[in-house]
Parts: structure tokens; C-alpha cells; sequence
């Protein structure tokens, strides 16, 4: 078991370090290092999910995995192999008529950031201590910021710079939340241990109610300003609509995911000090405030990006509310949504990339009749679309129903009809400025289709993940027992 | 200890008042020595093996030392070296130091009466919210790092109050993401001198909607 957490953290660093000395020029040796680096993380993350029995934790100094990380890994794992897969033919499309092509030489250090940025959020997902939790969340800003910023124009900095101050400013908030956290810790069982979840969670009806909703609170505003949450979710839609379209992808399908699995796990260890009632109306509130704040920029949105960035934030805020029910049927709808949201946005932000790159523009207004010249990007396009908006047979349909079907049930009848509404008005926005793209009266040329036979199998594989995801989870067996066993380590004790 | 807290709520103050980027970040390096100096006492008050002067070693590289100097080489670049907003704006920021202050007494003695500690733990509020003003208030990109390492250092102390210390390898973790946020922001900074010919963050207003 070990060994092969060994490998997954060593291969990324080895194909980053190769990748940016540029010993292997920028031809497909590199595209191909890429390539196999994360297919072979890939494989030692299937073995290790094989040798990985749900109800029983593995533990080592450093390293804790149990059902719930596993989980996210596996969501990871599956963007990242796709992502590392599908980038050589975005990135030579970037070269051929893109930013790329005066700068050949940025591949490289594309590919080291792609690898460095994957394996911060492994790290994240592995430690088993709050503190370095924290640290290595820091590292995912830090290293994606250079992500964000790769295309090094004058809006790509304006979005960086927001990204940066605001993320790490956010982050700081956290980290002071975790030292009351420590502090409660310290005046309640000693330094032992400190900052174990584990032993926390233990021991967590020892620790100073009053001081560690303190410290949740600070750390729910940390937290919440990494994932997106409004009111803190300036940097989110600049970043996501600056970024080069694989990253904008990853930054909302993995990092956001982290981000949510850190929340949990903090929301696991102080439950119960602080009790659901606190934690369910803070994630509430938050909750329909993310979704009404999306709902007016999706509607009157130019930008292809920001579109998608603003139904980025419309999911967040769904998850954040399956977490404020906090019942077994919404966890477990939550944790299914993650997975779903994250394999249609990616391939959602992959098709938007493809579509800039085929109009050479980001206005919506200016993209027509796409079915007529480009079919291929378009059936994905609209695959996507559906997908995006919860209609079956695509995932997001289950857990979104899920979702909205908990609310009901825990009595909150009033933020139920509201959220659906927003939900309403998120739908009418985007299926109108889509099939305005897809229909209509083309005006303006495409260079081509230039979504590639090569790309179309993985893209087809993460929509039918979904649909795997969505609607037959109860048929797998390995993957039931382990949303199962992750439903109950968030339930704690409670369900 | 009182005496290093009196210095700190100096230096804090003038930070708030200096406009020269130069001078601020001086100012910046010598109150995170003072920081230092506190982890020194602390850790021979509290510490045993590694963990005596440990902390202070890194405050001293990575704060006093590594992220002025990157910051100093940054604005040796620069043509204009001045923070832009104007003279009331830097009462208001002082005024408002002065108003955390009191407010942040108030915190402690609401939320931890008695406790041990309790200037250090309200001159370490009064850093975090001055610097966060001082993200707020000024337009400079070099201004707006001071503020954050500023407000960094406060939630360092109130750590260093309240727990004497996080482990080592937390720690480590800790200072090194200090280390590469400020590298990160340097190379940000340089990049915004070369594409706006200004590093007034004023001028980052394209993205909206």
C-alpha cells in the first residue's frame, strides 16, 4: 500500500522536473511523458483503491486514507488522466494558431505546472492533519496560479493577481482557524497529536464549544473563499475565464472538489462541539446565496467561460447545501454531485476551450450555427449542456434530484422553492445562450472542426462516467460499499 | 516581553503611515525581527530540544531576511517608488489601527478573560485587521504584500500565544508557503510592471460580470 502511495507522489515530480530542464525538447517525447506519467498514477491509484477495503482505514505517520478520501481521489485521478490525455492536441492547436505560437518552449513548463498542481491536490487529499492540510491547500493556490496566469496577457494578470490576494488572504483566515482549533485542542487534551483529525474527531466532545465555533466559523469563511462560495467568489469567475481552458477544467473540477473534502473533513471534527444546527444554517445560508448570486451573471453572460464559471458556482452552492441537510441521503447525494459536476465540467470547460479556439473569440454573441459547421464540437457541446443543467440520463440529474428531494424532506420547504427557482433561472439562461450557439444563423466562419478523433473517447468516457456515476451507482458494488462507508465517517456518529 | 509588544504596536503603526515602498518593507523586516525575538523568548520560556529556537531561525530567514530582500530587488526595478492614494487616506488607516485596538481588547476580554498572554493577543488582532486594511486601502501592488505578510505575522503570534508553537513540520509547511506566495506575488508584480508599465492595482479593473 505504501509503495504505491509512493509512486503516485513520485511520478509527477519526476515528469515535472523532466519536463521544464526541456532535456526532451517540446515534440511529442514531451506529450508522451505527460501522458504516461498519468496513466501509470492512474494505475497505481486503481491498485490502490483494489487493495483498499472501505471499512478499514489505512493509517501511517503521515498518510491516512478511508473511504471518504478515496472517493475524492478517484475524481481526481479520472480528470487527471483525462486532462493529461486530451492536452497534446489542445496544446498543439494553442501552437498552431494560438498564444503558444511565438513560445514554444511554454509547453514544457505547462505540462511541470499541470504535474506540480495534481500532486498538490494528492497531497492534500492524503495527509491526516489539519495543519499540513492547510499547508498543502496554500500550495494548490500558489502552484495553479501560475496556471491561471500562463497566458501572461494583461487580463490573465488581472485575474491572477485577484486570484492570488483574495485566495491566500481567505486561506490566512483558515489558517487562523485552525490555530484556535489547536488552541481548543491544547486546553482540552494536551499537545498530543496535534491537529490529528483522527484524534480530534475522538475526542471531540472534550473541546471548548464556544472557541471551536469560533475557529469553524474562521474556517468555514477560509475554506469557502478556496472553494467559491459567495460572497467571496470575486477571483472565481475571472480565474476560471482567464485560465487556458484544460486548467479552467481542473480548477473546477478538482480543485473545488478538494476544497470541499477539506470542509468536510473540518465540519467532521467539529460537529459535535458545536452541534448540526450551527453548521446547517451557516452552510445554508451560504448556500442560496452562492446560487442567487450566479443566477443574474449566467442569464445576461457574453463570455463562454464566465458562463461556465457562474454554473461552477450554481453546483457549489447545491453541494454546499446537501452538506448543510446533513442527512444520509444528502451527503451521499452531495459526494455523488462532486463527482458528476466535476467529470461534466471538465469536459464542459475542455469543449468551451475547443469552441474559442475554432471562433477565435469568447463573445457567445458573435458564435452561431454551430451544429451546421462544426457537428462534431457541437454534439458535445450540447451533451455537455444537458448534462450541466441535471437532465437524464447524464448524473448530475440523480444528485442534483437528490439534493433538492433532501431539502424537502428535512422541512426546509421554503429554501427548497426557492433554490429550485434560481435553478429555473440558471437553466433558461444557459440552454438559451447554448442552442443560440448551436442554432441560429451562422455569421461568422469557424477556422474548422478541430475537436480531434483522438480526444472524443475520453471526452465520451467522462460523460458516461457520469451516467455510471448518476444513475448505477447501487450495481457496482465496490463503489456503493465505498459512498456508503464515506456517507457514515461525514455522518460521524449522527446517521 | 511587554517591552517587545510596545515596539511591535509602534511598528504596526507606522506601517500604516509610511508611503515610500522602500521604507515600508524595511519596516516590514524589522517587525518581523521584533516577531522573531518574541519566538526566541517564548521558546526558551516553553520550548525543550529543536523547538527552542527553531521558529525564530526560520521568522529570521524566510521574514527578516528572504522576503524583504525579494521585494527590495523588485522595487529597485521600479520607476516610481511612492504609494499613491492620498494623505487622508493614511489618517483614516492609522485612525483605524488605533479603533482595532481598542476593539481588539474588547475581543479578548469577552471571549478569553484572564487569560495568559493578553496584550500579545490583542496587538496580534490589531496586526491581522491593519493588515487587512492595508490589503484594502492601498493601491499598490508592493503596499498590498506588506499587508499580507503583516497580517501573516499576526496569526503567526496569536499562534505563538495561545499554543507556544504548532509542530515543527507545520511550521515548516507554514513558512515555506510564505516563502513561494511572496515569489508568486514578485512575480506577478514584475510581470504587471512589464504589461502596465505601473504596478497600481487600480488599473486591474478589465474583468467584470
Amino acid at each position: 500500500m505504501l509503495e504505491l502511495i509512493y509512486i503516485i507522489f513520485a511520478l509527477p515530480v519526476v515528469c515535472a522536473a523532466l519536463a521544464i530542464s526541456g532535456v526532451l525538447g517540446s515534440g511529442s517525447l514531451l506529450h508522451w511523458l505527460n501522458r504516461l506519467t498519468a496513466a501509470a498514477v492512474g494505475v497505481a491509484v486503481i491498485l490502490l483503491a483494489q487493495s483498499f477495503t472501505p471499512t478499514q482505514p489505512f493509517n501511517s505517520e503521515y498518510v491516512y486514507l478511508d473511504a471518504l478520501n478515496v472517493w475524492v481521489i478517484l475524481i481526481i485521478t479520472a480528470l487527471y488522466v483525462a486532462a493529461a490525455w486530451v492536452s497534446k492536441s489542445y496544446l498543439l492547436r494553442e501552437h498552431s494558431r494560438g498564444y503558444l505560437s511565438r513560445t514554444p518552449g511554454l509547453i514544457g513548463r505547462y505540462y511541470a505546472l499541470f504535474q506540480m498542481f495534481v500532486w498538490t491536490m494528492f497531497l492534500v487529499l492524503m495527509v491526516k492533519n489539519l495543519g499540513l492540510m492547510w499547508v498543502a491547500i496554500e500550495a494548490t493556490t500558489l502552484v495553479s496560479a501560475f496556471l491561471v496566469s500562463f497566458k501572461f496577457t494583461r487580463s490573465a494578470l488581472e485575474a491572477t493577481w485577484k486570484y492570488v490576494m483574495v485566495c491566500t488572504v481567505g486561506i490566512c483566515l483558515a489558517l487562523l482557524g485552525t490555530m484556535i482549533l489547536y488552541y481548543a485542542q491544547i486546553s482540552a487534551l494536551g499537545a498530543e497529536k496535534a491537529l490529528s483529525w483522527l484524534w480530534l474527531t475522538e475526542h471531540a466532545e472534550l473541546l471548548n464549544p464556544s472557541l471551536t465555533k469560533l475557529a469553524f466559523l474562521f474556517i468555514f469563511i477560509g475554506y469557502g473563499t478556496k472553494i467559491g462560495m459567495a460572497p467571496m467568489h470575486t477571483w472565481l469567475p475571472d480565474a476560471y475565464s482567464e485560465a487556458p481552458s484544460l486548467t479552467s477544467g481542473l480548477l473546477s473540477g478538482a480543485l473545488c472538489t478538494c476544497a470541499i473534502y477539506v470542509l468536510l473533513r473540518n465540519i467532521v471534527v467539529v460537529i459535535p462541539t458545536v452541534g448540526v444546527e450551527f453548521i446547517s444554517t451557516l452552510c445554508l445560508a451560504f448556500a442560496a446565496l452562492t446560487i442567487a448570486v450566479a443566477v443574474p451573471f449566467v442569464v445576461v453572460q457574453r463570455d463562454i467561460k464566465r458562463m461556465l464559471a457562474y454554473s461552477s458556482m450554481e453546483n457549489i452552492g447545491l453541494m454546499i447545501a446537501g452538506i448543510g441537510v446533513f442527512s444520509q441521503l444528502s451527503i451521499g447525494a452531495t459526494l455523488v454531485h462532486m463527482f458528476n459536476h466535476a467529470l461534466i465540467k471538465f469536459v464542459l470547460f475542455y469543449i468551451a476551450g475547443t469552441i474559442v479556439q475554432e471562433y477565435q473569440t469568447k463573445n457567445m454573441m458573435r458564435i452561431h450555427g454551430m451544429i451546421g459547421d462544426v457537428p462534431h464540437t457541437a454534439t458535445f457541446w450540447l451533451l455537455g449542456i444537458i448534462g450541466i443543467l441535471g437532465m437524464p440520463p447524464l448524473g448530475l440529474f440523480f444528485s442534483k434530484f437528490y439534493i433538492l428531494y433532501s431539502l424537502f424532506l428535512s422541512g426546509h420547504y421554503l429554501l427548497g422553492i426557492v433554490i429550485i427557482v434560481l435553478l429555473a433561472g440558471i437553466l433558461i439562461g444557459i440552454l438559451y445562450h447554448a442552442l443560440r450557439m448551436l442554432c441560429d444563423k451562422a455569421k461568422r466562419k469557424p477556422v474548422g472542426d478541430l475537436l480531434e478523433h483522438a480526444d472524443t473517447p475520453f471526452l465520451a468516457a467522462l460523460l458516461l462516467g457520469s451516467v455510471i456515476i448518476g444513475a448505477g451507482i447501487g450495481e457496482i458494488p465496490y463503489l456503493e460499499k465505498l459512498l456508503a462507508q464515506a456517507v457514515r465517517i461525514v455522518g460521524g456518529g449522527q446517521f | 516581553m511587554n517591552f517587545l509588544v510596545i515596539v511591535l504596536l509602534f511598528v504596526v503603526f507606522l506601517q500604516t503611515r509610511i508611503m515610500d515602498l522602500r521604507q515600508a518593507i524595511i519596516c516590514l523586516s524589522v517587525q518581523s525581527a521584533v516577531i522573531a525575538l518574541a519566538c526566541f523568548i517564548s521558546g526558551i520560556a516553553h520550548g525543550e530540544g529543536i523547538h527552542i529556537y527553531a521558529p525564530g531561525l526560520l521568522t529570521i530567514i524566510v521574514k527578516v531576511l528572504l522576503v524583504p530582500y525579494a521585494m527590495l530587488r523588485l522595487v529597485s526595478k521600479l520607476a516610481d517608488e511612492r504609494e499613491l492614494i492620498s494623505e487622508i487616506n493614511v489618517n483614516y488607516s492609522t485612525a483605524a489601527s488605533a479603533v482595532f485596538l481598542v476593539l481588539s481588547y474588547l475581543i479578548v476580554d469577552k471571549m478569553l478573560p484572564g487569560v495568559e498572554g493578553r496584550d500579545i493577543l490583542a496587538l496580534s488582532i490589531v496586526m491581522i485587521l491593519t493588515g487587512l486594511t492595508l490589503i484594502v486601502m492601498r493601491s499598490r501592488a508592493i503596499m498590498q504584500m506588506v499587508g499580507l505578510i503583516t497580517m501573516e505575522n499576526g496569526i503567526y503570534l496569536l499562534g505563538m500565544a495561545m499554543t507556544e508553537g504548532l509542530p515543527l513540520v507545520i511550521e515548516m509547511g507554514i513558512f515555506l508557503d510564505v516563502l513561494i506566495a511572496v515569489m508568486v506575488l514578485v512575480i506577478l508584480t514584475n510581470r504587471l510592471r512589464l504589461s502596465f508599465m505601473t504596478t497600481d492595482t487600480n488599473v486591474l479593473r478589465k474583468l467584470k460580470g
